[in-house]
């Protein structure tokens, strides 16, 4: 068993990569749709930069966009895996490096609050599943429907105009106050690097205004975690060795909470990184309605000033992420669950 | 962006499905009996919220549809009032008498108060739901079609082309739906069309997946190997005895599917994208209310309240719908 482990591995991650070039071709393609002919080309990738005919020529020709089409893709190719994702109009830097300065700050808050959304689903998920067909199994049932239903951005007013403008709580929106000097940038991730030079001052600033965003993507993201720890619990719940822990005369609470939740929780791994996924997505609206300076905010930008290169790089660079949370949980699963290795 | 959750619904459904499925078969003989009008009604008296569901969604679709015939209309016979015969107030006439008024029972048009420029919400709300409703059938249902087509045959064929279909669905799932969409949005050029296009590229895939399991599922069978024994083509074993055979779930997914595509629709609209100007949608109303909170919370909340009213609806009727055609449920 233990030696066909790396096996698995090294096939999902032939499947990662197959994934990864399969989603730049995609990209590729439709960039090749919109913008046919080489001059086209050009004015796309420097954001409608170049003025006249010819000297969207000249720029063609200088970049090789007038050579055949599968040599500009194996260029396109080769430069995403070297980083290179082209220049940013708006700031007049590479790619990557405003994507590094954006990036950390999303993925921070997207982390806090998937973990957080994953914890209430998992609970809300157990709690209905152990008292099944009750009214409290309903009311969570309504609860999920409800904040599934709701548009992200709904979520988003409520908590703002509750906890920040009528219940005053917490501030209604950016990173940090904005009196405060940002901690030196070293790794990006706000809280780290405020850790990093002990600046507590600021964390504690951050950390107040991370709470709105954060408890959104999790409002707006554990209801399908609910649904799938539910039915998962149910499935086990009915199991034999369930029966078995009841018959040997262990309370409920620790048959439901230590026998039946540890086999439940597996199928829930793969669903993890998927939410990770969604609460990406979720966080476009979140970084808008709390003026949160992340990739949302970015995106955004780029899209209003016609930044074609900006929402290139930031298609990819989420797709990659994406795609690498998938591996891992693919990973996790495998480690956690020994059967799947054999597929 | 809700795509996500349904595709994750979809994708641990169609593998806890396939025995839910399987054992539906055998479930459905005694739902057959009494099918037709008796049993949607003894349905529907049991399940009270079922039934809200359905009325509500059924009243939406109706009223889009009469509203959005009227607007086409009067925008042919250039009688644009056409357009708001049936709606409490003018919702596109600027009156600033009526700026940011409060949401009162004074009249039906300042149940959900004014914006800015002193139109009525609750107008503006009803004149937007035509392009919601179309937009939401137009998508799934062309999403649909492309992954029947792709799927079913992917499926029956298998091997190569197989593979191909799982890394091409793979790449597209590996974006969350809303940065593809408005990725795709934006290099497309933008407007009502445009956006549409872009739902429906990020639609198809997770539909494929569904029809090649459920292909995959039914290729082995006794009957499919009797039709190709018979002799007749390969297309008319798909078309003709395999696709009858793959389409049961499909209601209660696309029922689901509808309200995710309203979410995600009004999500870009919400963004700014696929706007037309001067024509108020829902998501760009709640956006455009925005800097008006927290004095004139009326203006952002009731739209996406109306947005989360139509979709909670789709989704309660479409979890109904996916117990009775999973056998889950008997009545």
């Amino acid at each position: 068993m233990v030696s066909r482990f790396p096996l698995f591995v090294a096939r999902r991650a032939v499947n990662a990569v197959v994934t990864i070039i399969l989603m730049i071709a995609l990209i590729f393609v439709i960039v090749h749709i919109v913008a046919p002919t080489p001059e086209d080309l050009a004015h796309f990738y420097t954001g409608r930069g170049c003025i006249s005919q010819s000297f969207c020529l000249q720029l063609a020709h200088r970049y090789g966009l007038d050579q055949p089409i599968y040599i500009q893709f194996w260029n396109y190719v080769i430069g995403v895996f070297q980083g290179n994702l082209g220049t940013d109009t708006i700031y007049q830097l590479p790619e990557l490096q405003v994507l590094a300065r954006f990036l950390p700050i999303t993925l921070e808050m997207v982390v806090v609050g998937s973990v957080l959304g994953v914890v209430i689903g998992i609970f809300t998920g157990a709690i209905a599943a152990s008292n099944r067909n009750t009214k409290t199994d309903y009311g969570i049932k309504g609860l999920y429907l409800m904040t599934w239903a709701a548009p992200p951005f709904l979520a988003a007013i409520v908590f703002q105009l509750i906890l920040a403008y009528y219940l005053n709580l917490l501030p209604t929106g950016n990173i940090a106050n904005l009196t405060l000097t940002a901690p030196p940038v070293v790794t990006g991730l706000p809280m780290v690097d405020s850790i990093l030079a002990q600046n507590w001052v600021y964390l504690y600033s951050y950390l107040q205004h991370l709470v709105l965003p954060a408890l959104t993507i999790a409002v707006i993201s554990f209801g399908s975690i609910t649904r799938i720890t539910r039915a998962s619990m149910i499935d086990a719940l009915d199991k034999d060795y369930v029966k078995l822990a009841y018959m040997k005369g262990l309370p409920k609470r620790s048959v439901v909470y230590g026998t039946a939740f540890r086999n439940a929780i597996i199928p829930i791994i793969t669903l993890i990184a998927i939410t990770f996924a969604f609460a990406v997505g979720g966080a476009l609206v979140v970084e808008y309605i709390f003026n949160y300076h992340g990739i949302g905010y970015f995106t955004l930008q780029a899209v209003y000033a016609f930044d074609y290169p900006a929402v290139l790089a930031i298609t990819i660079i989420i797709g990659l992420s994406v795609i690498i949370a998938n591996f891992i949980a693919d990973i996790l699963y495998g480690v956690m669950d020994p059967r799947v290795r054999l597929t | 962006m809700r795509l996500w959750k349904s595709r994750v619904e979809k994708m641990v459904d169609a593998a806890t499905a396939q025995s839910a499925t399987v054992s539906s078969n055998e479930a459905e003989v005694p739902l057959g009996e009494s099918s037709g009008a008796s049993f949607v009604l003894k349905f529907l008296r049991k399940d009270k919220s079922a039934l809200a569901g359905m009325v509500i969604i059924g009243a939406f679709f109706v009223f889009a549809a009469v509203e959005g015939v009227l607007q086409v209309v009067g925008g042919y016979l250039r009688m644009q009032y056409l357009g708001w015969v049936l709606l409490p107030s003018n919702p596109l006439e600027v009156n600033f008498h009526n700026s940011l008024i409060a949401p009162n029972l004074g009249s039906l048009a300042a149940l959900l108060g004014f914006d800015y420029e002193g139109r009525s919400i609750l107008s503006q709300i009803l004149y937007a739901a035509p392009r919601d409703a179309m937009a939401a059938l137009l998508v799934v249902a062309s999403a649909i079609i492309i992954g029947m087509l792709a799927g079913i045959s992917a499926g029956y064929v298998g091997g190569w082309a197989d593979e191909v279909l799982m890394r091409v669905t793979d790449a597209f799932l590996a974006f969350p739906a809303i940065f593809l969409a408005i990725a795709l949005a934006i290099l497309l050029g933008n407007g009502y069309t445009v956006v549409l296009i872009a739902l429906v590229v990020v639609w198809w895939p997770p539909y494929a997946r569904f029809f090649r399991a459920q292909t995959l599922r039914e290729r082995n069978r006794g009957y499919v190997e009797a039709s190709k024994l018979s002799g007749i083509s390969s297309l008319r074993v798909m078309s003709r005895h395999i696709f009858p055979n793959t389409i049961d779930p499909i209601i209660a997914i696309a029922s689901l599917d509808l309200g995710n595509v309203i979410l995600t629709y009004s999500t870009l609209a919400f963004l700014g994208i696929g706007l037309q100007i001067g024509v108020p949608e829902w998501g760009s109303m709640t956006s455009d209310g925005l800097s008006y909170v927290p004095g004139a919370w009326w203006w952002a909340l009731f739209p996406a309240l109306a947005i989360m009213l139509v979709v909670v609806c789709f989704s309660i009727v479409g979890d109904r719908i996916q117990d009775l055609v999973g056998g889950r449920l008997s009545y």
